[in-house]
C-alpha cells in the first residue's frame, strides 16, 4: 500500500469504511476514554507550529504488514504469522490473548478485545458474513481486507473458468475497503508480485536508497520507523509544502 | 476498487448471472487448515445494487452490497458523476439507520402530554383514517415541512399541499440562503455552480468548509485529490475559523469574521491594478477599472481583514495579495462565500464577491473554473430548496395566529435546528395545532407529534434527486429500494401515503402520479427518454454534454458587488465570536442517532460523542482553562455548556462549537449524554437575518465564556501527551518542500 500524505485531508472515510467492512464493534465514548477504541486504520493528527503559522497534519496509520514483523516471533502460539502473499495475518482461533504482539508492535495498530462484542438488536444484520466476529480475549488488526482478496480471486476464477493460484489476482480486481472509500485517492493498493502495479516504483525507490540514503530518493517515499528495519509493506509519501513554516516546532 | 466502466460491467455481469462463489465448481472442497485464517474462506453470493444517498451534503451515488436480503456494505458508485466511486466519511452509517434499534416500528398515537414522547402503537388502518380526517378537516391550514429534496418527492409534496390549500416548506438547519441568492443574482440559476477544482492551478477560497460539509464535500475531495496530483495546484484559504479546509490548504490566512468579501474584492482590485485580469474588466467595472474598487485596496482593507502580520511571511498585506494575484492569473479559481461565510449580516456580499472574482478571472464555464448549473431535466426541479429564516419566523406567527392548524413533518427537525428565539417550539406546544410526523426516528419535532406514520428507511425506498451542485452537467439521481423492511418493522412510504390520501379525499386528479415509483419511472421514461432498468442499474441518468450556461455578467458587476459591502453586524456581546459549524459526520444533528457518525473522530480535534468548544490554546491558558473544563457559553439568547478543547490553530477570540449535540428526544445514541458534554449551539443564536436574503445569520453572534466550575474527560482519539510524529523523521522532515514543478 502507498499512502500519499499530500492528498490525505483527514476526512475519516477510510476509518468508517473499515469499521463497516470488518465487523468492528461500535466505539462507545467509554472505549475512547479508556483508550481502547478499535480502529484498524486511524488518522493521527499532528500539530506543527503555533497560531497563526500552524499546520494540522494528518497521517493514516494501519497495520504495516512488515516483512520483518516484530509481532510475529513473540507469539507463543503462532497466532500471527506471514502468509505466502506477504500478509501479516492473525489466526483468531489460535490467539490466546497474551498481548505480546501488541507490546511488540511499534506502530500501535494491534487491538485487544477487552469486551465481548455487542451489536444492538437489528444492527447485527449489517455484519459482513465474510469476516469473523472476534470474541473477547483475542487480538485483532488490519488484514488488508484479506476476505476481499479471496472473493476477488473467486470471482476472477469464475470468470476465467479456471483456478488461479493465490498470487495471481491482477491489480484492480480488488481494493481494501479503506482504499476504495478514500475520496482523494490518498490510499493506493497493489500486489507487489505483479510487475506493473502503480505502487511498485515507490517501493523500488525506497528499497534502493535505504536508511541514511533517504535524501537521494527520487520520490517522496519513506517508511514509518524505517530505522527499525521492520520493512513495512506500506510506503508513505511526504507532504508537499508550498508555504513551509519558518519555525517548525512539532508537538 | 479501481473499476473502469468496463471491468465494472464485467463484475456486475458476474453477479447478475449468479457466479457461484465456492469451489464445488471444480468438484472439490477447500478444507481449511488450522493455520489459515477464517477469512480465507468466503462463501455466499452477494449482489451490489446501485442507489442513492441524499442524506449527506451534496448527495452521493452508492452501491449497496446485499446478501440474503440484508444490506452489508456501502461503497461509492464508480459511475456516479459527482462522487465517482468514492464516499463521504460516514457513508456506511446509512446501514445503521436501516438496522437501527430505535426505528419507529409502525404507526403510533400520542398518549401523554405533548412533547413527553409517550406513544402507543395503532394499526395502519386507524393511522390513515386519522391522517385523512386531519387533512380533510384542516388541509387549508396545513403546513408540510420536509427535508429539501427536489424531484418527484418535492412534486408530490407540493401537489398535495396545493390540492388542499396548504403550504410546503423545506427545512435545513444550515441556512445557505445568502449564497443561493447571490448565485441567482449573478448567474441566474437556482442550482449552485460547480467549482472545477481538479483542473485549476491555483485555488483561493473564502470561509466555506468545502472539504468537510459545504457544497458536495465528497465530490470536491475527489477533485482535491486530482488537484494535488501531477501539476500539484496551490490552495490559499481565508477563514476566521481553523476549519478542516483551513488545515488542508497550503496557506491559511485567518481573517476577521465576516471579512471574506473584503478579501475577495481586495484580490479583485489587485488583479485589475496589476493588469492580470482575464475577464472583461471594462464591462465588470463600468469602464472604471481598478478605481471601481478603490475602497478595497489591500492596504485600505487591511484593518478590516485583521490578518496577523506573522501569517504573511514577512510581506505586507499588499505584497501578499500581489503575489497571490500573480499566481491566480493562470488557472485561478475562487471558491466559497457560502456556508459560514454567507451566514453574517453581510453574507450576500461575501458570497457575491467570491463568485464575481471568477468573472474577473475569466474562468466561468471554462475547465478549471466556475461551471454554471445546468438546466433542470425534470419538472418539480429546484423549487424545493430550504426556506430561509424569514419563512420560519412567519410560520411561528401563523401558528400563533391560528392560520396553521395542521403540521405534517418528514425528516426535518426545525424544533431542534432553529434558534429558540424563533419560537417554533412554543408555537407547536399549542394543542390547537395537530402535528403528524412521518420521520422514521424520534427527534425533537417528532417527539411533539400526535400521530406517527413512519416512512421507510432510505435503503427501503424509491427516490430521486437533482444533486446540488451538479458536476458541470445534468445529473438525475435515482434511489431504488435495495432491501425490504425487517419483519418486526412496518413502515410505509410517505410519498405514497400522501398520494393515497389525496385519492381517498377526491384529489387524486391533482396529483402527478399514482405512486412515487410511477412518478420516478415517468420522469425517466417520459421526461428524459431513458430506459428505466438502465437508469436503476447506473444509479441515475446523466448527460455529460449538457453543460450549463450563465448569462454574461451584468455590466458593472464588480461595482454592484462593491455596493453591497458592509461590515458584519454582531449580535449579542462578549469577548468571543461564536462560530457554530456543522459537525463533520453528525452534520446538523440529523446523524446524532448513528453510532458511526458519533464515534468518528472530528478531523481536527479527534473528539468523539461530545460537544466541545475550540478555543485558542494560548488564550485559553491565559483564562486559566484546561482541556475538559466545562464552560458556560452565553450567546445572544441564553447559554449552553460545552467542554473546552484548547486548539493551537484556532484564532484568539473565536469560540467554535460543532452543531449536532444536545438532542433530548429519541435514540440513546443521541441523548444519553448530559448538558455539560452535549448541547445544541443553535438554540442560543439570535434570530437575526442576513441582509437581503432572509437567511439565518448563524455566524454573526458574540458570546462570553465563563468556567462552570466542573470538568470532564474529553473522549478523543489523540493522546494526552504532546505527540511527535512516529518515525525516525521528526514532523518537520516528514513534510517535504517541493518546487513549483510538481511532485512525484
Ligand atoms: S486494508 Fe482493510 S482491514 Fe486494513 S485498514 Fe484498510 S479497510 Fe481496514
Ligand atoms: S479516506 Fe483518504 S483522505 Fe480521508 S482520512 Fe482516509 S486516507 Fe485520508
Amino acid at each position: 500500500m502507498v499512502v500519499d500524505l499530500d492528498k490525505c485531508t483527514g476526512c475519516q472515510a477510510c476509518v468508517v469504511a473499515c469499521q463497516a467492512e470488518n465487523n468492528i464493534p461500535i466505539n462507545t465514548k467509554d472505549y475512547f476514554l479508556q483508550r481502547r477504541a478499535y480502529e484498524w486504520i486511524r488518522i493521527e493528527r499532528y500539530w506543527e507550529g503555533e497560531y497563526p503559522n500552524v499546520k494540522a497534519r494528518f497521517m493514516p496509520v494501519l497495520c504495516q504488514h512488515c516483512e520483518n514483523a516484530p509481532c510475529e516471533p513473540v507469539c507463543p502460539v503462532y497466532a500471527t504469522y506471514h502468509n505466502e502473499e506477504g500478509l501479516n495475518v492473525q489466526v483468531y482461533n489460535r490467539c490466546v490473548g497474551t498481548r505480546y504482539c501488541i507490546n511488540n508492535c511499534p506502530y500501535q495498530v494491534r487491538m485487544f478485545n477487552y469486551w465481548h462484542p455487542n451489536w444492538p438488536h437489528r444492527m447485527e444484520n449489517q455484519l459482513n458474513p465474510d469476516v469473523t466476529v472476534r470474541s473477547r480475549g483475542i487480538t485483532e488488526k488490519c488484514t488488508f481486507c484479506v476476505q476481499r482478496i479471496r472473493r476477488g480471486e473467486i470471482q476472477v476464477e469464475a470468470r476465467a473458468g479456471q483456478r488461479l493460484d493465490d498470487n495471481r489476482i491482477a491489480a484492480g480486481n480488488y481494493d481494501p475497503a479503506c482504499v476504495q472509500a478514500c475520496p482523494t485517492s490518498a490510499l493506493m493498493f497493489g500486489d507487489l508480485n505483479e510487475p506493473n502495479t502503480a505502487i511498485k516504483p515507490y517501493f523500488d525507490d525506497v528499497n534502493n536508497y535505504p536508511g541514511h540514503h533517504e535524501h537521494e530518493r527520487e520520490t517522496r517515499g519513506y517508511r514509518l520507523l524505517e530505522e527499525m528495519n521492520t520493512r513495512p509493506s506500506v510506503i508513505y509519501l511526504k507532504k508537499v509544502d508550498q508555504y513551509p513554516l519558518a519555525d517548525k516546532g512539532a508537538h | 476498487m479501481k473499476l473502469t466502466r468496463r471491468n465494472f460491467l464485467a463484475w456486475a455481469g458476474i453477479a447478475a448471472t449468479g457466479a457461484i462463489a465456492c469451489d464445488l465448481f471444480d468438484d472439490e472442497l477447500r478444507v481449511q487448515s488450522p493455520v489459515d485464517i477464517p477469512e480465507d474462506l468466503v462463501s455466499g453470493r452477494d449482489n451490489w445494487y446501485a442507489t442513492y444517498d441524499a442524506s449527506v451534503p451534496g448527495g452521493q451515488g452508492i452501491l449497496v452490497r446485499v446478501m440474503e436480503g440484508r444490506a452489508k456494505k456501502v461503497r461509492g458508485n464508480p459511475r456516479f458523476p459527482t462522487n465517482q466511486g468514492k464516499q463521504s466519511p460516514a457513508a456506511d452509517a446509512i446501514l445503521q439507520s436501516l438496522y437501527h434499534p430505535d426505528r419507529i416500528a409502525g404507526p403510533m398515537l400520542r398518549n401523554g402530554p405533548r412533547g413527553a414522547g409517550q406513544f402507543r402503537p395503532i394499526s395502519w388502518e386507524e393511522a390513515l383514517n386519522r391522517f385523512n380526517a386531519a387533512v380533510a378537516e384542516r388541509g387549508d391550514r396545513m403546513l408540510l415541512i420536509t427535508e429539501p429534496r427536489p424531484g418527484a418527492f418535492a412534486r408530490i409534496c407540493d401537489s398535495f399541499a396545493d390540492a388542499f390549500g396548504g403550504r410546503h416548506l423545506a427545512f435545513d438547519t444550515v441556512d445557505d440562503s445568502a449564497y443561493r441568492h447571490a448565485v441567482k443574482d449573478i448567474m441566474g440559476s437556482d442550482g449552485q455552480p460547480y467549482h472545477d477544482i481538479a483542473n485549476a492551478e491555483t485555488l483561493v477560497s473564502f470561509g466555506s468548509d468545502f472539504l468537510s460539509t459545504w457544497g458536495n464535500p465528497t465530490a470536491y475531495s475527489v477533485a482535491y485529490g486530482k488537484f494535488r496530483s501531477g501539476h500539484r495546484g496551490r490552495h490559499v484559504h481565508f477563514d476566521p475559523r481553523y476549519s478542516m479546509t483551513a488545515a488542508n490548504a497550503d496557506k491559511w490566512l485567518p481573517i476577521a469574521p465576516g471579512a471574506e468579501g473584503y478579501a475577495a474584492l481586495a484580490l479583485a482590485w489587485t488583479l485589475i491594478e496589476m493588469g492580470l485580469a482575464e475577464g472583461d474588466v471594462a464591462r465588470l467595472t463600468n469602464g472604471q477599472g481598478a478605481a471601481a474598487l478603490n475602497a478595497f485596496r489591500p492596504d485600505a482593507v487591511a484593518g478590516a481583514l485583521q490578518i496577523p502580520d506573522a501569517a504573511l511571511d514577512g510581506a505586507t498585506v499588499a505584497q501578499f495579495f500581489a503575489e497571490l494575484a500573480s499566481k491566480l492569473a493562470h488557472g485561478g479559481l475562487a471558491m466559497g462565500g457560502g456556508g459560514a461565510a454567507g451566514a453574517y449580516s453581510n453574507g450576500r456580499f461575501n458570497a457575491s464577491a467570491a463568485l464575481a472574482l471568477n468573472y474577473l478571472l475569466g474562468n466561468v464555464g471554462q475547465p478549471g473554473g466556475l461551471l454554471p448549473a445546468p438546466d433542470t431535466p425534470i419538472p418539480g426541479g429546484i423549487d424545493a430548496r430550504p426556506a430561509p429564516l424569514s419563512d420560519w419566523q412567519g410560520v411561528a406567527s401563523d401558528i400563533a395566529a391560528g392560520a396553521t392548524r395542521l403540521v405534517i413533518v418528514h425528516n426535518a427537525d426545525p424544533v431542534y435546528g432553529l434558534p429558540a428565539r424563533v419560537g417554533l417550539a412554543d408555537a407547536l406546544s399549542n394543542e390547537a395545532v395537530a402535528i403528524i410526523s412521518a420521520s422514521p426516528f424520534i427527534d425533537e419535532t417528532t417527539a411533539m407529534a400526535d400521530l406517527l406514520i413512519p416512512d421507510r428507511a432510505a435503503l427501503e425506498s424509491w427516490g430521486d434527486d437533482l444533486p446540488d451542485p451538479m458536476p458541470g452537467h445534468t445529473v438525475y439521481a435515482v434511489q431504488q429500494p435495495v432491501v425490504n423492511p425487517l419483519s418486526d418493522l412496518d413502515p410505509r412510504s410517505f410519498p405514497d401515503v400522501l398520494l393515497n390520501a389525496a385519492a381517498d379525499l377526491g384529489q387524486g386528479a391533482s396529483m402527478p402520479a399514482d405512486s412515487h415509483e410511477a412518478l420516478i419511472r415517468s420522469n425517466i421514461e417520459d421526461e428524459l427518454g431513458a430506459d428505466f432498468t438502465e437508469a436503476l442499474q447506473n444509479g441515475g441518468w446523466w448527460n455529460e454534454n449538457s453543460a450549463g450556461s450563465a448569462p454574461p455578467p451584468a455590466s458593472g458587476l464588480l461595482a454592484n458587488v462593491a455596493a453591497l459591502a458592509a461590515p458584519a453586524a454582531a449580535n449579542g456581546t462578549g469577548e468571543f465570536q461564536l462560530l457554530p459549524y456543522p459537525h463533520h459526520t453528525v452534520l446538523d444533528g440529523r446523524n446524532a442517532h448513528l453510532p458511526w457518525a458519533q464515534s468518528t473522530p472530528d478531523p481536527i480535534t479527534t473528539v468523539v460523542w461530545q460537544t466541545w468548544v475550540d478555543i485558542n490554546e494560548q488564550q485559553g491558558r491565559r483564562m486559566g482553562l484546561r482541556e475538559g473544563d466545562v464552560v458556560q457559553i452565553t450567546g445572544p439568547n441564553g447559554s449552553i455548556t460545552a467542554l473546552v478543547y484548547l486548539n493551537p490553530g484556532m484564532p484568539p477570540g473565536i469560540a467554535a462549537v460543532p452543531m449536532g449535540g444536545g438532542r433530548r428526544s429519541g435514540s440513546a445514541y443521541a441523548t444519553d449524554r448530559d448538558a455539560r458534554e452535549s448541547s445544541n449551539v443553535m438554540s442560543i443564536l439570535a434570530a437575526a437575518q442576513v441582509d437581503g436574503s432572509g437567511g439565518l445569520a448563524w455566524s454573526g453572534n458574540r458570546c462570553s465564556i465563563t468556567p462552570a466550575g466542573d470538568s470532564m474527560a474529553v473522549a478523543k482519539l489523540e493522546g494526552d501527551y504532546t505527540s511527535r510524529e512516529i518515525g525516525e523523521h521528526s514532523a518537520e522532515l516528514v513534510f517535504k518542500s517541493v518546487s513549483e514543478e510538481g511532485s512525484h
